[in-house]
C-alpha cells in the first residue's frame, strides 16, 4: 500500500472555514493598514465575486473567528463589500487579459459561480476558455434568482465584466443538450469540458392541488421577477420552505405588492436553514412565520388556489443532518386562506438535459456522480461541479467547486497525476487557546459597519465616514495565522521569529508568561522554546527575557539601535 | 529654552497609523517596531544615551492590541522607566507612552507637534552633563538586568493572577517593591559603573552616591555574592573595589 501524502495547511480559523479558502486574514490586515485597493487585490486571487458574496455570503468565517470568544466577530462579509464598494465607486476596473499560454480550449457548461469560478482560474492560467449559459445574461443563480434588494443586477455584470477582461468567452442563450452536446463539443475541439449547470428545477411539494392556477415555485418565480416577466401575485401569499430562497421569494411577494405574505415551515426557527439575519430582515418586512406546519393539500375554487391546508407538526429525534425530525400530528389539519402558494423546498438536477451516460445508476444520492477530490466524471476530460454535483448549496461553495475543477483540468490537459497532494488537511492555527487573559476584556461597541443590505446608493453615502470605520473594524482582527501572506510591503510583517539561545535560557518561565500567542513552552530540560508555527514575531519575549536570551531573527535589539542611530544621524 | 526643536524619536506600533497618512514634524523620526510592547526598556534608555531628547512610544489603546496586551507590557515598562529616569536626574516628561485608538479623528502629527514643544519647553538637554549619562548608563544596565526584568515580566502574573505560593499581591505593594528595587538596582549598577573606571572606597562612593556609607557597604556586599565587584586592593585600612565583568 502505498502511502499517502497528506499536505497540511496551516490557515487560520476564518480561512479554514471558507469553503474557497479567502485568505480572509490578509485582507483584512491590508484594510486595517488603509489598503482597499491591494485588499480587493488578495480577495480576487481566490474569488473572482467580491462585491457579490460582500453581499449575499453566508460568511462561514465570521462563524469561525477566533474573535467571538472575546466579544464578537469581526464583520469580515461587510468589510469584504465595503472595499469591493469602494474599488467600483473608483471606477470599473479592467483586468488585463492574460495571454493565452496553451492551446487547449475548454468549455464550460453554465454561466454560474462554479463555472464563470473555473472559467476565470483557468484563463489566469492561460487557457482559451468558453463559457456556455442557457438565458441571456450570465450569473446564474446570482443573477436570476438572488432579488435585486440583496444584490443589485449591475453588480453581477460587474463581477462578470472582469472575468470577461480575463479573456473569458461568453456564450449566452447556448443550451446543453438541445444547441450543443458533448459529442459537439469534442468536435469543436474543446479538450476538457466542465459542467456546472447547478440545479434549476424547484422541488415539487407532491400534495394534491398542486397544479392549481396561483401556484409557482419559488425559482421560477424568482427568475420570472428578474427576467421582468408580468405574474399575477396574489394578495395573500403563502411560501412554504424555511431556506434561503424561502426567505427571498417572500420578500420579493411583499415587495411586489402582496398584502399579506406568510412563510409555513415545518420546522422551529432554530432549524431554520436561512441566515438568521435574513430572517429578522423578513420580519422587519411584515412577513408572518408559522412553524410546525406541513402543507397536506392545497384546496382550489375554479382552478384557483383558495387555501392550504395544513398539518400541524412536533419534533422528534434528530435525523442525519442534525436537525430534528418533523413528525406530523394526526387530525392536526388547519386551513391558510391564500390565493397564492410558493413552494421554496429547494431544487433539482435538471436531468433531462444530462447525457444519460453521465448519470449515476443509483437511485438514491445525486443524480451525478463525481469524484469529490477531482471532479472527475466517468467520461474523461469531463468534469462536474458545483450544485450539479452537491446539490443546492451556496455561492461559496459553488466557487470552491470551480477553483477545484480549474486545477483538475489543468492537471488533466497538462497530463499531471490529478490526485497527486490533492487531499490536503487543514489545521486551524487559532493562537488565541488561551483566554485566560482575554476573558477580563468586554466588548464595548457595535460593529460600526454591519449594515447587511444597504443599497449601493445608500452605501456610496456613508463610504467617507465607513472608511475609518473599516479600518477600526479590521484592526479589531487577531490575526490567528503565524503570517497572514498579504504579500503586503510590510518588511517588519515578513515572518519575523523568536530564537532562543539556550546557552543562556535559564527557564525563568517570563516570556511563557508574556507570549501573547503561547507560543513559547519550555521543554523537558527547562528550556524555552519557540514554536515557530505560532510565533507572530512581536517580539514581547525578547523585550522581556531577564538573560536577554531570545532575540528576534528580524527585527533584533541591534537592528532598532542602528535605526535610532541612523534617524538621530540625520 | 534651547533655539532648536528637540530631537525626538518615535517608536511606533506597526499596527497603529497608517504611514501614508501621517504628517511628520521634522524634527520627530519614526521608527516601527512589531509592537510597542516589543520596546525593550534597555534600548528606550539607550536611545536617550545616543542623544535623543524626547522618547515616544505609540501603540493602541487598550483592549486593542494587536498582541492582545502588548500595550499593556509597555504600559507597565514606561511605569518602571520614567522612575529610573527621577532617579538618574533626567526630567520623566521626555519619555511618553501614548496609547491612541486609530478611530481617534487627530492626526499622529498633532501628537507629536505637541510632545516636541513639551520637550522643548523643558530645559536645556542635561544629557550632555557627564553624571547624566552616567546615571542613564547604571538605568540602563539594570533594565538590562535580570532582577527587574523578571519582576517586569512577572508583574502581570504576580499582580493579576498568583505566585508560586498561591499569594496574591496587592497593586500598591508591587509598586512598593518594585520601587525598592529599581532604586537598588539602579544604585548598584552606578557603583558598578563608578568602579569600572577605577577602584574605589565606599566612603567615596558615598560621597558621590549621596547616601550613607552603611547602604552602600550593603550594596556591595551584595554584588560580591552575585559576582558582581570584587576588593582590587587595600590602600591604608580603606579597602577598594572594582567592578567585575558581568556575563
Amino acid at each position: 500500500m502505498t502511502e499517502k501524502t497528506l499536505q497540511i495547511r496551516k490557515l487560520p480559523p476564518c480561512r479554514a472555514a471558507c469553503p474557497a479558502h479567502v485568505n480572509v486574514q490578509a485582507y483584512v490586515a491590508l484594510i486595517q493598514r488603509g489598503k482597499f485597493k491591494e485588499a480587493v487585490e488578495v480577495i480576487r486571487k481566490d474569488l473572482p465575486f467580491p462585491a457579490i458574496c460582500g453581499r449575499v455570503c453566508f460568511s462561514p468565517c465570521e462563524d469561525a473567528c477566533a474573535r467571538v470568544n472575546l466579544d464578537q466577530a469581526v464583520a469580515i462579509r461587510a468589510l469584504k463589500r465595503l472595499v469591493a464598494d469602494i474599488e467600483r465607486e473608483q471606477g470599473r476596473v479592467i483586468a488585463q487579459p492574460v495571454p493565452k499560454k496553451y492551446s487547449e480550449k475548454v468549455a464550460i457548461i453554465g454561466g454560474g459561480p462554479a463555472g464563470l469560478t473555473a472559467a476565470y482560474e483557468l484563463a489566469k492560467l492561460g487557457y482559451p476558455v468558453t463559457v456556455f449559459e442557457r438565458m441571456d445574461e450570465p450569473g446564474g443563480m446570482m443573477r436570476y434568482c438572488i432579488p435585486d434588494f440583496r444584490l443589485e443586477k449591475f453588480v453581477v455584470a460587474n463581477e462578470i465584466a472582469y472575468i470577461k477582461d480575463l479573456g473569458v468567452e461568453i456564450k449566452t442563450g447556448v443550451e446543453f443538450g438541445r444547441d450543443i452536446t458533448l459529442e459537439s463539443l469534442k468536435n469543436e475541439g474543446y479538450k476538457a469540458i466542465f459542467i456546472a449547470i447547478g440545479t434549476q428545477v424547484g422541488m415539487k411539494l407532491n400534495v394534491p392541488g398542486e397544479d392549481l392556477e396561483g401556484v409557482i415555485n419559488a425559482v421560477d418565480f424568482l427568475r420570472a421577477i428578474a427576467l421582468g416577466k408580468k405574474i399575477v401575485i396574489g394578495e395573500k401569499v403563502a411560501v412554504i420552505g424555511g431556506g434561503n430562497t424561502a426567505i427571498d421569494a417572500a420578500r420579493t411577494a411583499k415587495k411586489h405588492g402582496a398584502k399579506e405574505v406568510m412563510i409555513l415551515y415545518r420546522r422551529s426557527r432554530e432549524e431554520m436553514p436561512a441566515l438568521p439575519h435574513e430572517v429578522e430582515l423578513a420580519e422587519k418586512d411584515g412577513i408572518k412565520f408559522y412553524f410546525l406546519v406541513t402543507p397536506k393539500q392545497i384546496i382550489g375554487e375554479n382552478g384557483k388556489v383558495k387555501a392550504v391546508e395544513c398539518l400541524r407538526m412536533r419534533l422528534g429525534e434528530p435525523d442525519e443532518s442534525g436537525r430534528r425530525r418533523p413528525i406530523p400530528i394526526a387530525f392536526s389539519e388547519h386551513q391558510y386562506e391564500v390565493d397564492m402558494v410558493i413552494p421554496a423546498l429547494g431544487q433539482l438536477v435538471e436531468t433531462s438535459v444530462l447525457p444519460p451516460g453521465l448519470l449515476s445508476k443509483e437511485k438514491r444520492g445525486p443524480p451525478l456522480q463525481v469524484d469529490p477530490l477531482t471532479l472527475e466524471t466517468n467520461i474523461p476530460g469531463v468534469f462536474a461541479g458545483g450544485d450539479v454535483a452537491t446539490g443546492p448549496a451556496s455561492i461559496i461553495e459553488a466557487v470552491a467547486a470551480g477553483k477545484r475543477a480549474a486545477v483538475s483540468i489543468h492537471r488533466y490537459l497538462r497530463g499531471e497525476d490529478l490526485r497527486k497532494d490533492r487531499e490536503e488537511a487543514i489545521e486551524e492555527t487559532t493562537w488565541v487557546k488561551d483566554w485566560r487573559l482575554l476573558e477580563k476584556k468586554e466588548r464595548r461597541y457595535e460593529s460600526p459597519i454591519e449594515k447587511p443590505h444597504l443599497s449601493f446608493e445608500e452605501a456610496r453615502a456613508y463610504l467617507e465616514k465607513l472608511k475609518r470605520q473599516a479600518r477600526f473594524e479590521a484592526f479589531r482582527c487577531l490575526g490567528c495565522g503565524p503570517c497572514a501572506e498579504c504579500l503586503a510591503s510590510m518588511d517588519l510583517c515578513e515572518g519575523d521569529k523568536a530564537v532562543v539561545d539556550e546557552g543562556k535560557c535559564v527557564g525563568c518561565n517570563v516570556c511563557v508568561v508574556v507570549c501573547p500567542v503561547g507560543a513559547i513552552k519550555k521543554n523537558e530540560k527547562g528550556v524555552a522554546q519557540v514554536n515557530e508555527d505560532v510565533c507572530k514575531g512581536c517580539g514581547l519575549c525578547a523585550a522581556r527575557c531577564p538573560e536577554q536570551a531570545i532575540s528576534m531573527k528580524k527585527l533584533s535589539n541591534e537592528q532598532i539601535l542602528d535605526m535610532v542611530l541612523t534617524a538621530l544621524a540625520r | 529654552m534651547s533655539s532648536n526643536p528637540p530631537r525626538i524619536i518615535c517608536f511606533m506600533c506597526n499596527w497603529a497609523f497608517c504611514e501614508e497618512e501621517m504628517c511628520i514634524p521634522y524634527n520627530v523620526d519614526v521608527i516601527r517596531v512589531m509592537c510597542v510592547g516589543r520596546m525593550d526598556p534597555a534600548l528606550v534608555l539607550e536611545t536617550f544615551l545616543k542623544g535623543a531628547e524626547g522618547v515616544m512610544l505609540v501603540g493602541c489603546k487598550p483592549p486593542d492590541c494587536h498582541f492582545v496586551d502588548g500595550n499593556l507590557h509597555a504600559e507597565r515598562a514606561v511605569k518602571m522607566l520614567k522612575k529610573l529616569l527621577v532617579l538618574a536626574g533626567l526630567e520623566p516628561e521626555r519619555l511618553k507612552l501614548m496609547l491612541i485608538s486609530p478611530l481617534e479623528d487627530r492626526d499622529f502629527g498633532q501628537y507629536a507637534k505637541e510632545f516636541s514643544e513639551e520637550v522643548w519647553r523643558l530645559r536645556d538637554s542635561p544629557l550632555k552633563r557627564e553624571d547624566i549619562i552616567i546615571n542613564l548608563t547604571a538605568a540602563k544596565e539594570a533594565t538590562s538586568a535580570f532582577r527587574l526584568r523578571v519582576l517586569l515580566g512577572r508583574e502581570e502574573e504576580l499582580t493579576e493572577f498568583m505566585n508560586a505560593y498561591g499569594e496574591k499581591i496587592p497593586e500598591e505593594e508591587f509598586n512598593a517593591l518594585l520601587d525598592d528595587i529599581v532604586k537598588a538596582e539602579f544604585i548598584r549598577y552606578k557603583i558598578h559603573y563608578l568602579t569600572r573606571i577605577k577602584p574605589r572606597s565606599v566612603k567615596e562612593l558615598a560621597q558621590i552616591l549621596g547616601i550613607k556609607p552603611s547602604a552602600v557597604l550593603r550594596h556591595i556586599t551584595n554584588m560580591r555574592r552575585k559576582g558582581m565587584i570584587a576588593l582590587d586592593r587595600v590602600e591604608g585600612y580603606t579597602p577598594l573595589y572594582k567592578a567585575l565583568e558581568v556575563r
